[in-house]
């Protein structure tokens, strides 16, 4: 008996040393910039990621397909332009405060109050709780893509902000640095330059699983080399999308996994319709045509079979309401652009455009050169112009100051095209960094307000079919590539969502919902 | 009124004037500086409405001398206004942000001293000579090189390659420091935790070494050009001739002379690596003011900018009095003068 007692206390003492300990599990990532964690403020892509982890949305874009399911609502009914949408009762704050309708009122109006960020989607749009579950939104104008739009309606704690608020009426100072959702992780420090460390919320309403990264060290502002080295030393987990490709194509050399976002926006040359010899659609086509999209894609590859980049179809992203099937892809013809330049009303020699990039963004210096020496198989002389951003959207207010070739990545904020097109095309909204075409043409509005109002997804295609067509034939833009986001990472950490198409959502941003990913050791 | 006194009393009364001049010039540069700091500040997806209402809060349709007003009102409060791009105090983010560049700095300049001036006496007292030729030559590739490359270099040789050096942030994640003073070694001191004092001293040496690379090449260079003039000296000659040891020559008679001009370029290259430091600030994600003070000026923060450019600017005249009266201390004429000038 003393034996055995003996021979279990060792087998005991040597599973204990040779069992893995239990340790925290931490995912690092990085992103550009600072992160900003006030939601209503929130609109790039760190922010993005922030929101979608420290708060809830009533909806959420369905994974894998069209459409949005129900996430902190229950379910909703549309009568004409009221959304009555019922809230899920088993839902709590961080804090431990349940979820009421009164939050969700307080979250639209703190945003529309606030007019920061994405809140424009917002306008128009007003909320009553109807009662503690229940709440009713109405829209001044019909907008189809309303509920596409609530996916960017995070919903705050009103108790908790009323109660650190201080001086602030809507407590922009507390949650600037604090967090007050309902989401699957809470905010442990946020640090705006350096990194926002969150924890996972054991109190989350769907439960959060046990491989799901225990915390996360989202770090703002690494630098390539870093998070090269960081990566091969193992001491960091998925890269920004922002890393050269050279930098991914050497990581994935060695041996880390390339994760990706199917994008909703694309790359676009923007040409300024109003400026001769642009104000030509002959000449806008024969610059469309002879510019070399198999190139520029080959420019954003990182592997053989990974890509920044996938053939355009037309003017709308392969997989939203009104884009062309994959047969359509768009090619360089230079017979046909020299065809177009014939019939354009200006003398190619007497041409000289103006090819802008943003200085911030590297990459695109490459596309201009190539653009530069397509348009030189043509004849035509070109100058290139680096921008800062502040000072291509100063330039961009004045059709006369706007460069003839705007070089510009516009996704869309909800997935929906309506936030992708309306601001590019629509003759309301002409002269800003989206549109810097100032494209004026009715059959395009009338498409846009049909997309904007039409009551079933049918309809909705139609008109976005009937405005493909319509930008084709116009060729306000040069439809580069079709954009998606590609992040070198290391194999301790499998993100469904960034790998498998079938669980994407389709949203930029959401596919690093950290309770989706599972942690692994390697 | 002691010399000494006086000299600092007129350095206080120049300083003052020099930074009402930088808050106005950098007041004025910083409003030409292209592009709309309320477009930038709330992104690309602002309406115009949106920014137009942040312009009127942020007094920018006013005429600058109104807004120059503003800003002194404020001033006087203590108060620097928010940052645009971290949405948060200014105050809050120097407090947060300046004492990791000072840090850095600090013991960068520790390094830059600590080697600098030894490799320059070394030089002096063998010149024309192997080790007179091998500091010249380190100093030339020191100084020719900028410390972002030495960053990169380092980072290669001493994380990649051989991984020795963290070359991230200023602590590893599994410490949980309190900051006291925001300057780590002290706080991890103050906190007890001497493991944690040396991963934070690991942190800073490749950043450091990076920064102080240049300042090393320059200090050595200064130091070995004064002595080896310094050296043609009579009394050096009649030290020589006394029989002094060489060594008593170099640090009593040579190296104390010497080190007036070398001291002033030190204090002055002590104080621009405040500004310089955001390049290795960048390559090793370190939080400071200099990176601060970059992503600020590029996304037009106006209020930040000012802020930043300021606490560059006190320091700078900071080290500057410090250096003065330093060189008061080592050169008695200076000392006893009844000018003080």
């Amino acid at each position: 008996m003393k034996r055995n007692s003996i021979l279990a206390a060792a087998l005991c003492a040597a599973t204990a040393l040779t069992s893995p300990a239990f340790a925290e599990t931490v995912l690092r990532l990085d992103e550009v910039a600072v992160g900003e964690l006030d939601p209503a403020k929130a609109s790039d892509y760190a922010d993005s990621i922030l929101m979608f982890n420290v708060y809830d949305t009533l909806v959420l874009p369905q994974q894998g397909g069209p459409g949005h399911v129900p996430h902190l609502a229950s379910g909703w009914t549309v009568e004409g332009s009221t959304y009555t949408f019922t809230l899920r009762n088993d839902v709590t704050f961080q804090s431990g405060n349940p979820l009421r309708a009164e939050d969700v009122v307080y979250s639209i109006e703190r945003s529309q109050a606030l007019g920061a960020g994405l809140s424009y989607l917002l306008t128009g749009v007003s909320a009553e709780a109807v009662d503690e579950h229940t709440v009713v939104f109405t829209l001044e104008q019909p907008y189809a893509p309303f509920v596409a739009s609530l996916v960017r309606l995070p919903i705050v704690d009103k108790a908790l902000v009323e109660a650190n608020k201080g001086d602030d009426e809507w407590g922009e100072t507390f949650l600037s640095a604090n967090g007050a959702g309902t989401g699957a992780y809470t905010v442990r420090s946020h640090n705006p330059q350096e990194e926002t460390v969150m924890a996972k919320n054991d109190g989350y309403f769907l439960g959060v699983a046990d491989v799901a990264p225990d915390t996360v060290r989202l770090r703002y502002g690494l630098e390539a080399a870093t998070v090269r080295t960081l990566i091969a030393q193992g001491e960091h987990d998925i890269s920004s999308q922002w890393l050269p490709p050279e930098v991914m194509s050497a990581l994935a050399d060695d041996g880390a996994q390339l994760l990706s976002e199917t994008g909703t926006g694309a790359f676009y040359l923007k040409m300024n319709t109003t400026k001769p010899p642009l104000d030509d659609v002959n000449c806008r086509l024969a610059l469309s045509h002879a510019f070399d999209y198999g190139t520029a894609i080959q420019m954003v590859a990182i592997t053989d079979e990974v890509s920044a980049g996938s053939a355009a179809t037309g003017a709308i992203p392969v997989g939203m309401f009104g884009s062309n099937g994959p047969d359509m892809v768009q090619e360089q013809n230079l017979e046909k652009a020299a065809e177009y330049l014939a019939a354009c009303a200006y003398d190619p020699a007497d041409m000289n455009i103006e090819v802008s990039w943003i200085a911030e963004v590297p990459l695109e210096e490459r596309f201009a050169l190539l653009f530069q020496s397509n348009l030189s198989q043509l004849g035509i002389q070109s100058e290139i112009q680096k921008l800062p951003w502040a000072l291509f959207a100063e330039q961009v207010s004045k059709p006369e100051n706007t460069p003839h070739i705007s070089q510009i990545f516009v996704n869309a904020v909800t997935g929906d095209p309506d936030t992708l097109l309306y601001g590019m095309y629509h003759s309301s909204t002409p002269g800003t960094w989206q549109s810097p075409e100032y494209l004026n043409d009715s059959q395009v509005d009338a498409f846009l307000d049909a997309g904007r109002t039409a009551a079933t997804d049918e309809e909705r295609e139609a008109a976005y079919s009937g405005l493909n067509a319509r930008l084709m034939e116009t060729a306000p833009t040069i439809y580069g590539f079709d954009r998606q986001s590609v992040f070198a990472a290391s194999n301790r950490v499998k993100a469904p969502a960034l790998s498998d198409p079938s669980q994407a959502f389709g949203l930029d941003g959401m596919g690093f919902s950290f309770r989706l990913m599972e942690m692994v050791a390697e | 009124m002691s010399p000494v006194l006086r000299l600092l009393m007129r350095r206080l009364g120049i300083s003052l004037i020099v930074l009402i001049g930088v808050s106005m010039l950098i007041f004025a540069i910083a409003r030409i500086i292209p592009g709309d700091p309320a477009r930038i500040a709330l992104g690309p997806n602002a309406t115009p409405e949106q920014v137009t209402n942040l312009r009127a809060e942020m007094h920018l349709d006013e005429p600058l001398v109104l807004q120059y007003g503003y800003f002194l009102v404020d001033i006087s409060r203590g108060d620097l206004g928010t940052s645009l791009y971290t949405n948060r105090p200014v105050t809050l983010d120097i407090a947060q942000f300046l004492p990791a560049t000072l840090e850095l700095v600090l013991v960068a300049g520790i390094i830059m001293v600590a080697l600098g001036l030894p490799l320059g006496i070394l030089a002096a007292r063998h010149r024309g000579r192997w080790p007179d030729h091998l500091v010249r030559i380190f100093s030339l590739l020191t100084v020719s090189a900028p410390s972002f490359v030495w960053a990169v270099i380092l980072m290669l040789l001493f994380a990649f390659y051989l991984p020795i050096f963290p070359i991230a942030g200023r602590i590893s994640d599994i410490y949980e420091i309190e900051r006291t003073t925001g300057f780590l070694l002290i706080d991890t001191l103050l906190a007890g935790n001497f493991t944690a004092f040396g991963d934070a001293f690991r942190h800073l040496i490749l950043p450091a070494v990076a920064l102080a690379l240049s300042g090393i090449g320059q200090a050595a260079r200064l130091t070995r050009a004064n002595m080896v003039e310094t050296y043609d000296k009579p009394y050096i000659e009649m030290a020589q001739a006394y029989g002094f040891f060489p060594s008593r020559i170099a640090r009593i008679y040579a190296f104390k002379p010497s080190l007036i001009p070398s001291l002033t370029i030190i204090g002055l290259d002590f104080a621009a690596m405040l500004g310089n430091a955001f390049l290795v600030e960048a390559v090793f994600a370190w939080p400071g003011l200099s990176r601060y003070g970059v992503a600020v000026i590029l996304r037009k923060d106006l209020n930040a900018i000012m802020g930043t450019v300021l606490i560059i600017a006190l320091t700078f005249l900071i080290v500057n009095i410090i250096v003065d009266l330093l060189i008061a201390f080592l050169n008695p004429r200076i000392r006893h003068s009844t000018r003080a000038n």
